[in-house]
C-alpha cells in the first residue's frame, strides 16, 4: 500500500493479518496491520470468531439453565461467571444466601482469579519467549483444579454454584487441601517473580510497551486489573462491598505508566493478595447450611418429597419450570479476573429470562487494543495482548 | 479526531447520592422518569433528543462524574407481555469512579425510525458497544463513525438477538471480511494520504471449491 505518512515522505506499507490463526491470537482474534518495516503505522481489529449466540441461547431456556453457559464465558475462571450470574438473580429475589455459602464463594472467587491471572500472566509470558515460568504457574493451576474436580467432578467448567446456594458442600478436608495449595502458590509466585521481575529482556520487552494512560483507560470503560495498572485505584471489592469483602484485609494493587510491564505485575501482586483473603475466608468457615431454604429456588429434601406432598410439587416446579424473579430490569456486577463482570438481566416474570446482556470485562480491552498498538512494533502485538487478557470465550459470546 | 475529556479520580472512593437524589435532580433538571420496572436500583427514562445532553451533564458535572458507560444493551420488547409502547429499548448502565453511585439510563426506540444519537464523542467505549447493538437489533446510533457488525459475520442478514428472528435458522457465510477499507479509514485518520491499494493478498475472496457434495452421505448405507 503506497501512502505518504504524516511527515510527508513516500513509503510502502505492507499490510499483514496478525490472527486469527496465529498461536498468540487463540484463533479467534484478527489484527490487520499496515506495517512500516517492524512498526504497526496502524491497524484494525475484528472479533466475533468465536461468536455463538450466547445471549440468543440463554432466552430458550430456564435461568439455571444458563449457569453452565455462563462456564463459558471466562473459561480460566468458570466459578467467577457462575456466581456473578447467581448473585444478580439472587438479588432480583432479594435473598441473602447463607453464612457458609458466601466464605465458600469468596474462596472459590478469588482461587479462581488466582488461576486467572496465572494463565494470564505465564502465556503472555511464554508469548515473549519465557517458558519456565509457564510450568511454575500450570502445575500450581493443576491443583487448583484437582480441588475443583474434588468439589464438582468438573475442571473447567464447573457449573458449581446455583441460584441459591451452591451444587453441594465443600468434600473433608476441603480447607487442608485449600491450605496446601496456597503456600503451592506464594512460592510459584516467588519463583515466577524471581525469574522475571528483575530480568533485562523481558522490562525491555514490556517497559514502556502500549502504555495506556488513566484518562484513557477510564474513558475506554476498562475495569479491574487493567485499570488497576494504568493508576486508578479502583476496584469493586472495595468501592461496592458484597460478600463481605469490606471486612477483609487485603489491598489493591495499583500500577503507574499502564504499560504491558505494570499489566504483568498488577496481575502477579494481586495473586499474593488473594492467597491472604482465602486465609482469612478459610478460618471464617463455620459448619452450617449451604444453599438457602426459600422454598422458590432451594430443591427440597429427599427426605421431605418423599413424605410431603407440597414438597413434591415444589421439587417437580423447579426441575420442569425453574425459578422465577419478579418482573422488572436488574444490574448486578462482581469483579471478576478481568474486571466488572455484569449482568443486566430482564425478567418478564416467567421461567425464562427475557433478555440478559452480559458485559464482559475484555470486551472494552480489546476494543482499545488498535489504539493501543498504532505506533508499536510487531513484536508487541503478541506480548501486549497477552497482558490484558482477552478471553474469547467472554469477548465474542 | 475526537476529543475525550475524562477526570481521573483521586484518592478513595466517596460515598456520592442516593439513588432518590439523583431521581430528583435529573428529574428537576431533564425530567427524566424513573423506571418503575427496576425496581432494584435506579433506571431513568430519558428521551432520545435529550440523551446526549443528559450524558454529556451526568459526565462533566462534578458532582456527578459519571466517568465510565460501562455498556449499551439493546431490548426487543416484542414479546414481552403487556408491552405497550415502543417496541425497541437501549440501556446505558453508567457509574462514577469518584462517588459510589450508578444508574441506568433507558431511550425508548420507536420501530419505525429505529434511531438513537450515538455517544461516541462522549466516551471511547461507546464505539464497539454501540456497534453491537446494530448488529443484534438493527438499531442505528446516528453520527457513528463506523456503524458495522461486530460480533456476526459481516454476510449476515438480519439482526439475531430480535424476538422474532428464528434461533434455530441457519445463514451460508462464506467470505471473509476484507477490512482493507477500515484499515484505509484508519490510516487517513492517523494523517496519512493513500496513494495506491498495492498488491496484497488481503481481502480476496476465499472461494470453497465446488466438489463439495451439497448432501451427506445417509448413515447406515452401504458403501
Amino acid at each position: 500500500m503506497k501512502v505518504i505518512t504524516p511527515q510527508g515522505e513516500h513509503v510502502d506499507l505492507m499490510t499483514l493479518n496478525v490472527g486469527p490463526s496465529h498461536p498468540a491470537t487463540h484463533g479467534t482474534l484478527r489484527i490487520l496491520a499496515a506495517l512500516d518495516g517492524e512498526n504497526i503505522a496502524g491497524c484494525v481489529t475484528e472479533m466475533g470468531y468465536l461468536h455463538r449466540g450466547f445471549e440468543k441461547m440463554i432466552e430458550q431456556g430456564t435461568y439455571s439453565q444458563v449457569l453452565p453457559y455462563t462456564d463459558r464465558l471466562n473459561y480460566c475462571s468458570a466459578m467467577m461467571n457462575n456466581i456473578g450470574f447467581c448473585k444478580a438473580v439472587e438479588k432480583m429475589f432479594a435473598i441473602t444466601v447463607p453464612d457458609r455459602c458466601i466464605v465458600v464463594r469468596v474462596i472459590l472467587s478469588e482461587l479462581s482469579r488466582i488461576i486467572d491471572h496465572m494463565v494470564c500472566t505465564c502465556t503472555n509470558l511464554v508469548d515473549l519467549g519465557a517458558l519456565t515460568n509457564f510450568w511454575y504457574f500450570f502445575n500450581t493451576r493443576e491443583q487448583v483444579y484437582v480441588i475443583w474436580e474434588k468439589l464438582c467432578g468438573a475442571r473447567l467448567t464447573n457449573t458449581m454454584t446455583r441460584i441459591g446456594g451452591m451444587y453441594r458442600d465443600t468434600y473433608h478436608g476441603f480447607e487442608d487441601d485449600v491450605r496446601a495449595v496456597l503456600v503451592k502458590i506464594e512460592s510459584a509466585v516467588h519463583e515466577v517473580r524471581g525469574l522475571i521481575e528483575h530480568n533485562k529482556i523481558f522490562i525491555d520487552r514490556t517497559k514502556d510497551v502500549c502504555a495506556v494512560s488513566a484518562a484513557d483507560a477510564i474513558s475506554w470503560g476498562w475495569t479491574g486489573p487493567c485499570l488497576r495498572a494504568s493508576g486508578v485505584d479502583r476496584d469493586l471489592r472495595k468501592d461496592e462491598p458484597y460478600y463481605g469483602y469490606e471486612t477483609y484485609n487485603f489491598d489493591t494493587v495499583i500500577g503507574t505508566s499502564g504499560d504491558t510491564f505494570d499489566r504483568i505485575m498488577v496481575r502477579m501482586y494481586e495473586m499474593i493478595e488473594s492467597v491472604s483473603i482465602v486465609r482469612q475466608a478459610l478460618d471464617r468457615l463455620k459448619p452450617g447450611p449451604i444453599n438457602t431454604l426459600d422454598a422458590r429456588l432451594s430443591l427440597p429434601s429427599r427426605d421431605q418429597v418423599y413424605h410431603d406432598m407440597e414438597a413434591l410439587i415444589n421439587s417437580f416446579k423447579l426441575v420442569y419450570e425453574g425459578v422465577r424473579p419478579p418482573a422488572g430490569i436488574c444490574y448486578d456486577a462482581t469483579e471478576a479476573a478481568n474486571g466488572e463482570l455484569g449482568y443486566h438481566i430482564i425478567s418478564d416474570g416467567g421461567t425464562n429470562p427475557y433478555r440478559v446482556k452480559v458485559r464482559p470485562p475484555c470486551f472494552t480491552q480489546y476494543a482499545a487494543y488498535a489504539d493501543m498498538l498504532t505506533g508499536s512494533m510487531l513484536a508487541d502485538v503478541a506480548s501486549s495482548l497477552g497482558s490484558i487478557n482477552i478471553i474469547a470465550g467472554e469477548l465474542d459470546r | 479526531m475526537i476529543a475525550h475529556r475524562t477526570h481521573v479520580p483521586q484518592g478513595p472512593i466517596q460515598p456520592g447520592l442516593t439513588n432518590e437524589q439523583l431521581a430528583t435532580l435529573l428529574g428537576e433538571r431533564f425530567a427524566l422518569t424513573r423506571d418503575a420496572s427496576d425496581r432494584w436500583d435506579l433506571t431513568l427514562v430519558c428521551k432520545a433528543e435529550q440523551l446526549r445532553e443528559v450524558v454529556k451533564y451526568l459526565r462533566d458535572e462534578p458532582t456527578l462524574s459519571f466517568a465510565m458507560l460501562l455498556d449499551v444493551v439493546g431490548v426487543d420488547y416484542l414479546a414481552y407481555p403487556g408491552h405497550r409502547s415502543e417496541r425497541f429499548a437501549v440501556l446505558y448502565p453508567m457509574k462514577s469512579l469518584a462517588f459510589r453511585h450508578r444508574l441506568v439510563l433507558k431511550v425508548m426506540v420507536d420501530e419505525e425510525a429505529c434511531v438513537v444519537p450515538s455517544l461516541c464523542e462522549f466516551y471511547k467505549s461507546v464505539e464497539w458497544a454501540e456497534r453491537e447493538a446494530w448488529d443484534q437489533y438493527g438499531i442505528v446510533f446516528a453520527g457513528h463513525p463506523n456503524l458495522k457488525r461486530l460480533l456476526n459475520h459481516h454476510e449476515f442478514v438480519g439482526h439475531p438477538l430480535r424476538k422474532d428472528y428464528p434461533c434455530q435458522k441457519r445463514q451460508k457465510l462464506s467470505m471473509n471480511d476484507p477490512m482493507i477499507d477500515q484499515l484505509e479509514a484508519r490510516l487517513r485518520s492517523l494523517g496519512y494520504t493513500i496513494l495506491e491499494r498495492g498488491e496484497t493478498s488481503v481481502g480476496q475472496a476465499i472461494t470453497r471449491p465446488s466438489a463439495v457434495p451439497s448432501a451427506l452421505p445417509k448413515a447406515g448405507g452401504k458403501p
